[in-house]
């Protein structure tokens, strides 16, 4: 219960939208009774006025004003049920919009050392079928809770107007039809609901692991294996549900049953009160149709309570998400970033979890404002760790990063990683344009200075034989495009931002000698002035650099060129 | 790609066309199902008759005591009925939900068989042009959205036909004016509806467009938040996630606020009819009407009416609530559909039996105007040891897609052992790592077993030495059954590749292709790992793409290609 209270504090924003629905949605409910009640008692009165007409005696009963009021009734209803319709969804998913980008924001901070953890397969399914779950929240339960609530509390009480027992009995059985037994199937029907949530995912998971994998599974021979697995996988899925339905099916036949019974019961008791003389005639048919109209108010509720486990695991699939702690705390007090980038590594050491081995060991490092530097080592040495730290993706377990004699850690990290450049093994192009893509370094970039990039970078003469040229779709992680154009594009931002720190995470891997030697020739023009800090195993890049450390074992040996 | 004026243009004009073919297809399906949908409708009409009965009964019982003051132990009859209908209904409701369901999920299994089937056909090159995320939600998301249009709303359609028809046969003899305002009330509604589910069903279509569009949009800047943070841009792609999810609501929205017009058309006639049927009844009653039969009604019949007077608009009322299931199930269907008619790769049998055991005919191989390949030509014999040599977008890549059937040429044939290549061909006798091998939730040694699930611990722990996994899964402590998944997170490039090459190596194949197997590795390990390949594929045909000279040393041959050409 903890998480949806937690998500219904999110929809606070819209509070007043979210009462208008309420509101429309009372007003639908009540002309919707009160069209029954009124209709009833209205012809019933009528019967007995008409007998009575014979009766030279009888008083004239005023037929003008409930006829009328019948009409006005079924306006009211119809046009209330539209307005509400509207209003709720239209707030709904006001809401929803704004939890989807309240999800994101938490989510940045755990960027990149704590996201790794998830799948993003796993993380695209939270941040949208998940979201889209919490509709319920108020569409399916508060709302049709509310409204059945206020509803069936007030017809309750009108009914103790003219029966006690009536309302006494139509009361109970009323709780026990809308909510006893939902609650009751609900509960036994709750293990399967988690269960069917959770093969879900892996029914994802696994045919995200079929597409994107392809390749590799068809010259494995393995397709038909992956897709028998998928197929096993969705028949649990029906099977599971296959129970749910059983439950659900058998909670609905058994609230008509219940709601059948109490409208037996009340038409008994008011023939009894009938004969007694305490109802009149037309009141008992008031009575009879104030029971018929009040279980129609509480027909949405069974379901609701159905959705909650549903409703409820979403939430908590977010609240997961969203309570990870970053793997580093901004400072309360950030310092402005000085002028000089002297970087150090003064012992560190690090592990990613305490159960693993130390992956750098008291390792000490200067790197003055303006030297290159090259890092070489086995694959696996701690190469990329090193940089990491650097970056900040972590904080080391024991020792300092500083930063011109300042630990980095009083640094507001958006700024702390503004002074940095990285080109790495992967380039990461989005599902957007080149231009796009390359200005994502600087939105506000002058054309002059993203035509400048795209020289440095050596992409002009691809560009101009794309047909569409800058405005060429790059597609999900760039496949569209070569490692090396990728490659490139990566280096255009990098000039584009042009940071006085860079980091190079074999900057070249992957290249062919021709493509990697203009990558070369670009970086070692444009890093004339800057700090260089390069992690490599290949030859070529060494000119780049000043001195070479090798990593082994988590220390460093500085090592002559 | 940001939608434009003229993107909804076209896809308006389309809409018609696919909606079409939308709805063939769902009835199509609907076929298949028709004992269970049928089944579920005699339920729910059963139960409808159960309604009317009941509300005779009770019509019956009030006119007993209110107006005749007959006492209640004489009512014991009636009352037994009532309670013998009330199971029956309650069985029915129990009924109907079962049957449907069994509609739906015969269905939902049936597409996505279907979907499966459909995706082994397809050349890998067409899942790299769509986002994944797009294609996983079709297949789950989408083909659950089918379900409610076979478990309800289908059902309810043959519901619709049949109970209106019967209370108006039922009332016409009681009061033939209540009988017309049902008549004349009741057929309107669904030409409305139908009017305006029109209207519906294209804007939700629409919506679909921008739902998929979103989650592939989620998905791209979730997987790339380290980037977005080291640009600075992390926040301000917020605003761009505020947009997309607007726009999302928007697009709903505008599909809502037509469907949600069906509804109040038909709350407005159920309205009308209850109130028309009240007063007119009423009126009667009092003497003060003279239009039909008004003056001879009786209470028990103008109690049957009037309840009867919801009764009859629920079926269609509930045919309404459904009305976007079937809305959604039309817009699946689009999305289904858009799969399983993509053109599935051709592959021409070809007499002309070369002797070698790998043969490029005169191949060619455009991308809509760029050519990649141009006439190419090229023998390769039993246990040759090749270097395909070329700057990155030279061809290297597109060739060795050609010869594992991935993609089709443009023009000539490619031969493997004399005859024409077709992927299930190519994957018998070829042993293939890309650039980027791909790693599958499992373990480490799932994922080396990947050709052979059922191959020897020996002959795993074998391939995993010699590709030099061992070297690094030995320091984790679960070894070569540790957990890994999603692009080799918390792998390096180059422990992926050795991953990769030991799934090679495990592999029977008499051809082996690697592209640029050397990359992301270090001088030493590099060495180590050629002459591994040396001597494991000793005595097969193995063909390297690579650049680095160390590996071109070490083959027999090389082939160069420049710009899509062979150079000798």
């Amino acid at each position: 219960m903890r998480e949806l209270w937690f998500f219904l504090c999110l929809f606070k924003p819209y509070k007043y939208g979210l009462s208008a629905g309420v509101l429309f949605a009372l007003l639908t409910a009540f002309s919707s009774i009160a069209l029954l009640m009124l209709s009833g008692w209205f012809i019933t009165a009528s019967a007995l006025a008409g007998l009575t007409v014979m009766d030279v005696n009888a008083v004239m009963f005023n037929f003008m004003l409930p006829a009328a009021q019948i009409r006005a009734l079924a306006i009211t209803r119809t046009v209330g049920r539209y307005a509400e319709r509207l209003v709720t969804h239209d707030v709904t998913f006001r809401s929803l919009a704004g939890i989807r980008s309240w999800f994101f924001q938490q989510v940045i901070p755990l960027a990149p050392g704590r996201l790794s953890t998830l799948r993003s397969s796993d993380l695209l399914s939270r941040m949208t079928a998940d979201i889209d779950a919490l509709d319920a929240l108020y569409l399916r339960l508060l709302l049709p809770a509310v409204v059945a609530g206020v509803g069936g509390v007030a017809v309750i009480i009108f009914l103790a107007q003219y029966s006690p027992l009536i309302s006494f009995t139509t009361a109970c059985l009323l709780l026990l039809a809308a909510i006893g037994v939902p609650w009751i199937f609900n509960r036994l029907g709750s293990v399967g609901a988690e269960q069917s949530l959770v093969l879900a995912t892996s029914f994802r998971i696994r045919q995200i692991d079929l597409l994107q994998g392809f390749a590799d599974i068809v010259s494995n021979q393995a397709a038909e294996r992956f897709s028998d697995v998928l197929h096993r996988c969705s028949d649990l899925m029906l099977n599971t549900q296959r129970c749910n339905n059983r439950l659900t099916a058998l909670s609905a036949a058994l609230s008509l049953l219940l709601a059948q019974i109490s409208l037996l019961t009340a038409l008994s008791v008011a023939t009894l009160l009938l004969r007694d003389g305490v109802l009149s005639g037309a009141e008992m048919a008031l009575v009879v149709f104030g029971v018929l109209a009040v279980f129609e108010l509480v027909t949405p509720l069974p379901p609701a309570i159905q959705m909650l486990a549903k409703t409820q695991k979403a939430a908590r699939r977010l609240l997961q998400v969203t309570e990870m702690m970053p793997t580093i705390q901004e400072p309360l007090v950030a310092l402005t970033i000085p002028l000089r980038y002297d970087l150090q590594l003064d012992k560190v050491s690090f592990r990613y979890t305490e159960q693993q081995d130390w992956v750098l060991k008291a390792l000490s490092l200067t790197i003055p404002h303006g030297a290159k530097v090259a890092i070489v080592g086995a694959s696996g040495s701690g190469k990329t760790t090193l940089l990491q730290l650097l970056l900040r993706y972590y904080d080391p377990v024991e020792g300092r990063v500083l930063l011109a004699g300042e630990d980095i850690r009083q640094f507001n990290s958006d700024d702390y990683l503004s002074c940095f450049g990285v080109l790495s093994q992967r380039s990461q192009l989005f599902a957007a344009s080149i231009k796009e893509n390359i200005l994502l370094a600087k939105p506000n970039a002058t054309a002059s200075e993203l035509a400048a990039a795209i020289h440095a970078a050596g992409l002009s003469a691809f560009i101009q034989d794309l047909p569409e040229g800058l405005q060429t779709w790059v597609g999900e992680n760039g496949l569209n495009v070569s490692g090396g154009e990728a490659r490139r594009i990566a280096l255009a931002r990098l000039y584009l931002k042009n940071a006085p720190v860079l980091i190079l995470d074999e900057p070249t891997e992957g290249l062919d000698s021709d493509t990697e030697h203009d990558v070369l020739k670009a970086l070692l023009r444009f890093a004339e002035d800057k700090t260089v800090i390069m992690v490599t195993h290949r030859q070529a890049g060494l000119p780049l650099v000043d001195v070479v450390y090798e990593l082994q074992q988590g220390i460093l040996i500085a090592k002559a060129l | 790609m940001p939608l434009t004026e003229s993107d909804n243009q076209q896809y308006f004009d389309k809409s018609k066309l696919r909606e079409k073919a939308g709805g063939d297809w769902l009835r199509m399906h609907g076929k298949t199902v028709r004992k269970q949908t049928f089944l579920a409708a005699m339920a729910g009409i059963i139960n409808g008759l159960g309604v009317i009965v009941q509300a005779w009964l009770f019509a019956f019982i009030l006119q007993a005591v209110i107006i005749e003051h007959i006492a209640l132990p004489l009512l014991i009859m009636p009352f037994v009925i009532v309670i013998g209908v009330f199971l029956l209904r309650s069985g029915c409701v129990y009924a109907q939900q079962i049957c449907g369901f069994e509609a739906g999920a015969q269905v939902r299994a049936q597409v996505r068989q279907a979907l499966a089937d459909k995706c082994l056909k397809l050349r890998p090159a067409y899942f790299k042009q769509r986002q994944s995320g797009e294609l996983a939600a079709v297949t789950l998301e989408q083909v659950d959205a089918l379900e409610l249009y076979f478990t309800r709303y289908c059902p309810q359609q043959i519901i619709v036909g049949v109970l209106p028809v019967i209370m108006i046969a039922v009332v016409m003899p009681i009061n033939w004016v209540v009988g017309l305002i049902f008549l004349c009330t009741g057929p309107l509604v669904p030409v409305f509806m139908a009017l305006i589910g029109m209207g519906a069903a294209a804007a939700n279509r629409n919506q679909f467009l921008v739902m998929t569009r979103m989650n592939g949009y989620f998905l791209d800047r979730l997987q790339g938040l380290s980037t977005l943070k080291l640009f600075g841009q992390a926040s301000r792609e917020l605003d761009t996630i505020n947009r997309v999810a607007d726009d999302f609501r928007e697009k709903t929205m505008q599909v809502l606020r037509i469907a949600f017009l069906s509804s109040a058309v038909l709350e407005f006639f159920s309205a009308v009819a209850v109130a028309l049927v009240a007063v007119y009844v009423g009126l009667g009653l009092l003497g003060r009407i003279q239009i039909g039969p008004a003056n001879g009604v009786q209470f028990k019949e103008a109690l049957f009416v009037l309840l009867l007077a919801p009764e009859f608009f629920m079926p269609l009322r509930q045919l309404a609530a459904f009305y976007h299931d079937r809305a959604a199930a039309l817009g699946a269907a689009d999305a289904i559909l858009a799969i399983l008619e993509q053109d599935e790769a051709q592959f021409k049998p070809c007499r002309d039996v070369p002797r070698s055991i790998i043969a490029f005919h005169n191949v060619s191989k455009r991308y809509g105007k760029r050519d990649v390949l141009t006439t190419i030509n090229v023998e390769i014999h039993v246990g040759e040891k090749i270097a395909l040599v070329g700057a990155s977008g030279a061809g290297k890549t597109t060739l060795f897609n050609l010869l594992l059937g991935f993609e089709v040429s443009t023009e000539g044939t490619v031969f493997l052992n004399g005859t024409a290549i077709n992927p299930t061909l190519a994957a018998q006798s070829i042993a293939w790592v890309g650039q980027n091998a791909y790693i599958f939730q499992g373990s480490i040694r799932d994922n080396i077993a990947l050709a052979d699930p059922h191959a020897s611990e020996q002959r795993i722990s074998n391939a995993a030495n010699a590709a030099g996994v061992t070297e690094f899964s030995a320091q984790l402590a679960d070894g070569l059954l540790t957990l890994i998944g999603e692009r080799g997170f918390g792998l390096s490039g180059g422990q992926i590749q050795r991953i990769a090459l030991a799934r090679a190596f495990l592999k029977h194949a008499d051809i082996i292709l690697l592209d640029e197997p050397t990359a992301n590795l270090d001088a030493s390990n590099k060495h180590k790992l050629l002459d591994v390949i040396d001597e494991l594929f000793k005595a097969k045909t193995l063909i390297i793409a690579s650049h680095d000279d160390a590996v071109i040393r070490r083959m027999d041959r090389k082939i160069l290609l420049h710009h899509g050409r062979v150079q000798l």
